[in-house]
């Protein structure tokens, strides 16, 4: 007996093709997904964008001071380590536009701006970072070390593993020795703060070490969180919106089902026999699950703003464009899958796929930021990714709601776009 | 305007196929009939001949390929003609998760039905169905004869003239069949015409004033059930007398001459005869057979019926 319900089970199993995708195809694709995120297996390692900016300028000289004006070696060092940096494999260095390099970070044009100032007798830099890449100001940081490192020693390892040919070889070996003494005080971890970290403020990350090594100073780099410094809890708005916009989807594709129940148990006959039209009963499904997608989205930033901080009365004008579009654009997505199927089990398998491979790919499990080049540029086909940029522009960055306009217009768009597929698709089910 | 003097719905020459070249099917093959005002009309047929079809047609919900449908006078697709008709689907074509009463002021709405209007018509469906003391109960929970009796009111709640049936009764119990007949016979009477589907031969039989069979896409006869009768197996009853002995061979010729219509087999315990005057013919049967000295074990006397009629006309072959 027990046997039979194997079998049977098993003979259903062969015939229920969706059934077969979530078990063996679904759990493959996701894991495929979550590799590729975490062991950058597609496309390019990700790149930091930054922006430099050289604010080591010459000292005016005069002609009665000509022993500084020789002595000034600080802009062509700066120089020396802007160039490492464009040179650096981990940064895509943006141009500078003329907003400034604080305005690029706050607008999400770059990540982290890198600041070479001048420090006494030296180059310092300040990394004017967004707090919301996690990673970004660790890498940066590292780089930005090494390029320093580079230009004071031209002898060590160059980016391409050679050396400098202008280095003499007892120069050289007089840095290597220097590099390795400071290398091994690395490691026994007698770095410390320097007096100008004390000063940095408590959301910048000092980093700096004191110490003589033959020639070699610790490059003093502050990192100034010019973003999210104010946030009573820096990610909540990313997570508020990453799971809202997920179940946005899920609850969409729930209700657009109940178009396929319609019409499995003939009300959709009946209603199409009143005086009801179909774009009446379209337009009626996706008005109502547009403000079900609202109420939703909007319980859970309330929830969040009592909970956990998020300041959405500060916000209040973005969150409702952000909020409105893509519940509309859920919506559509809804009612597009429910008039691609023919019926409701179809329509849960294929749902379950698209709206968790969306999720992946655009942000709402793992932030984008970790992902390669290409995964990124993936996520832009999946409307996740606008939507969670819309809303970090909202409440990470600050911005008016004149600062939307990309991410209204390409979900406005969706919105449309799938509403008529939908009506569309739906002619088959007007007339036969 | 909606003509008074017209049939309730006409239908002429209709033809509907699905598909193109090899692959063409002919779901409805020159389809003609009328079903007049006040009138109940039973629309039959074996599986796959075409009922869903035509009623997918005279619903708006499907275009035929050619041929005409008029509603009260006027095209089918004609502005006027939507309120002027009520559909019932074969399913439960409710939402199980409202309550009897939002589902009746769901399709009153639909229908262009408000406020008072729609309170009244309501509370009539409430107390037409025998359900208004389960008013405010979720559909869901309710057993299939009320489901149907609750499907069969959000069809009416507009008042339409033409009501259109698909296999009201499917799935029910007897009494529910009964009283879902009685619902419609009240609706009748209040001037409505319909037309219903159904494998329930009986029930067209006993609650249809005429009758449409459909074969192929074909219409294969039509007319109340005495005409069809006449048209096919006529009124004759047939008559089975069981015997308790065998017959033998030499006493048959005798029996046999009583009519040409009876029909005894040597070897059988059983005499077939087809009587058109059974009260006369009957006892002549009878008497002959006692005289030949045979035992009467039973007598069964059947008359005519539709499912015979229906038979006749469709074949016994299986048509899934």
């Amino acid at each position: 007996m027990i046997w039979q319900v194997i079998e049977i089970h098993l003979r259903r199993l062969r015939h229920n093709r969706m059934e077969w995708l979530l078990a063996f195809v679904v759990p493959i694709a996701f894991f495929s997904i979550f590799a590729l995120i975490f062991t950058r297996g597609v496309g390019s390692t990700p790149r930091v964008k930054v922006v430099l900016v050289n604010d080591c300028q010459p000292i005016e000289s005069t002609g009665d001071d000509l022993t500084h004006t020789v002595l000034d070696l600080v802009p062509e060092k700066a120089e020396r380590i802007m160039e490492h940096l464009r040179q650096a494999e981990g940064l895509r260095v943006m141009p500078e536009t003329d907003e400034g390099a604080e305005t690029m970070v706050r607008r999400g044009s770059a990540t982290i701006a890198i600041v070479l100032t001048r420090h006494e007798d030296d180059v310092a830099a300040r990394l004017l970072n967004d707090a919301s890449d996690e990673v970004a100001s660790q890498v940066v940081t590292a780089l930005v070390t090494r390029a320093f490192m580079q230009a004071d020693f031209p002898g060590t390892a160059s980016e391409d593993g050679g050396t400098s040919e202008a280095a003499s070889d007892d120069t050289a070996s007089e840095n290597q020795n220097a590099f390795g003494r400071f290398v091994s005080t690395l490691s026994t971890g007698e770095v410390s703060r320097t007096e100008d970290d004390a000063i940095a403020g408590a959301n910048s990350v000092p980093f700096a070490a004191a110490g003589d090594f033959g020639r070699i100073r610790m490059p003093k780099i502050d990192v100034v969180n010019v973003l999210g410094q104010s946030k009573s809890n820096p990610v909540i708005s990313v997570y508020a919106a990453g799971i809202a916009v997920m179940f946005l989807l899920f609850g969409a594709t729930n209700g657009g089902g109940m178009l396929l129940e319609e019409r499995e148990n003939q009300t959709l006959e009946r209603l199409l026999s009143s005086q009801m039209t179909m774009d009446h009963l379209l337009l009626g499904k996706w008005f109502y699950l547009t403000l079900l997608g609202c109420v939703q989205v909007t319980i859970m930033f309330v929830w969040a703003q009592f909970a956990f901080g998020l300041d959405l009365v500060g916000h209040l004008d973005g969150f409702l464009m952000m909020t409105v579009v893509t519940a509309a654009a859920a919506s559509s997505f809804g009612l597009f899958l429910a008039t691609l199927c023919q019926t409701r089990g179809q329509l849960n398998g294929l749902s379950v796929v698209l709206v968790l491979t969306m999720s992946a790919l655009g942000g709402s499990m793992v932030p984008r930021y970790v992902m390669s080049e290409t995964l990124r540029e993936a996520g832009l086909w999946t409307f996740n990714a606008w939507a969670l940029d819309g809303y970090d522009k909202v409440f990470w960055r600050d911005l008016p709601p004149s600062d939307l306009g990309p991410q209204l217009g390409v979900l406005m768009a969706t919105a449309f776009g799938l509403l008529v597929l939908s009506r569309i698709l739906a002619i088959r089910w007007e007339y036969s | 305007m909606i003509s008074s003097l017209s049939d309730a719905i006409d239908v002429r020459d209709l033809r509907k196929t699905y598909g193109r070249g090899a692959s063409q099917q002919v779901a409805l093959d020159g389809v003609a009939f009328q079903l007049r005002r006040g009138e109940r009309l039973a629309y039959l047929g074996p599986n796959g001949a075409g009922k869903t079809t035509m009623i997918r047609c005279l619903s708006g919900r499907t275009r035929p390929s050619s041929g005409e449908i008029t509603l009260m006078g006027q095209p089918i697709d004609h502005a006027d003609t939507r309120s002027a008709l009520g559909l019932v689907p074969q399913e439960i074509a409710l939402y199980e998760d409202l309550t009897t009463r939002e589902n009746l002021a769901a399709f009153g709405r639909l229908h262009g039905l408000r406020r008072r209007q729609l309170r009244q018509q309501v509370q009539w469906a409430l107390d037409w169905t025998g359900l208004a003391d389960r008013a405010n109960e979720l559909v869901g929970t309710f057993s299939g004869g009320m489901k149907r009796r609750v499907n069969l009111a959000c069809g009416v709640m507009h008042e339409p003239s033409v009501l259109l049936l698909d296999e009201p009764t499917v799935g029910v119990d007897p009494q529910s069949r009964q009283r879902i007949f009685s619902m419609l016979h009240e609706l009748n009477e209040r001037g409505t015409s319909i037309l219903l589907t159904t494998h329930h031969l009986d029930e067209a039989e006993s609650q249809c004033d005429r009758i449409v069979i459909v074969d192929a896409g074909r219409v294969v006869a039509a007319g109340s059930f005495d005409e069809l009768l006449d048209q096919t197996i006529g009124i004759d009853r047939t008559v089975h007398v069981y015997l308790r002995q065998r017959l033998r061979g030499h006493d048959n010729d005798a029996l046999a001459r009583l009519s040409s219509s009876v029909q005894v087999r040597p070897g059988e315990d059983v005499i077939q005869a087809r009587m058109s005057e059974i009260a006369m013919e009957l006892p002549r049967l009878m008497d002959a057979v006692l005289e030949a000295g045979y035992e009467v074990r039973d007598v069964d006397v059947q008359s005519p019926s539709l499912h015979h009629v229906f038979l006749h006309l469709t074949g016994h072959g299986l048509r899934d």
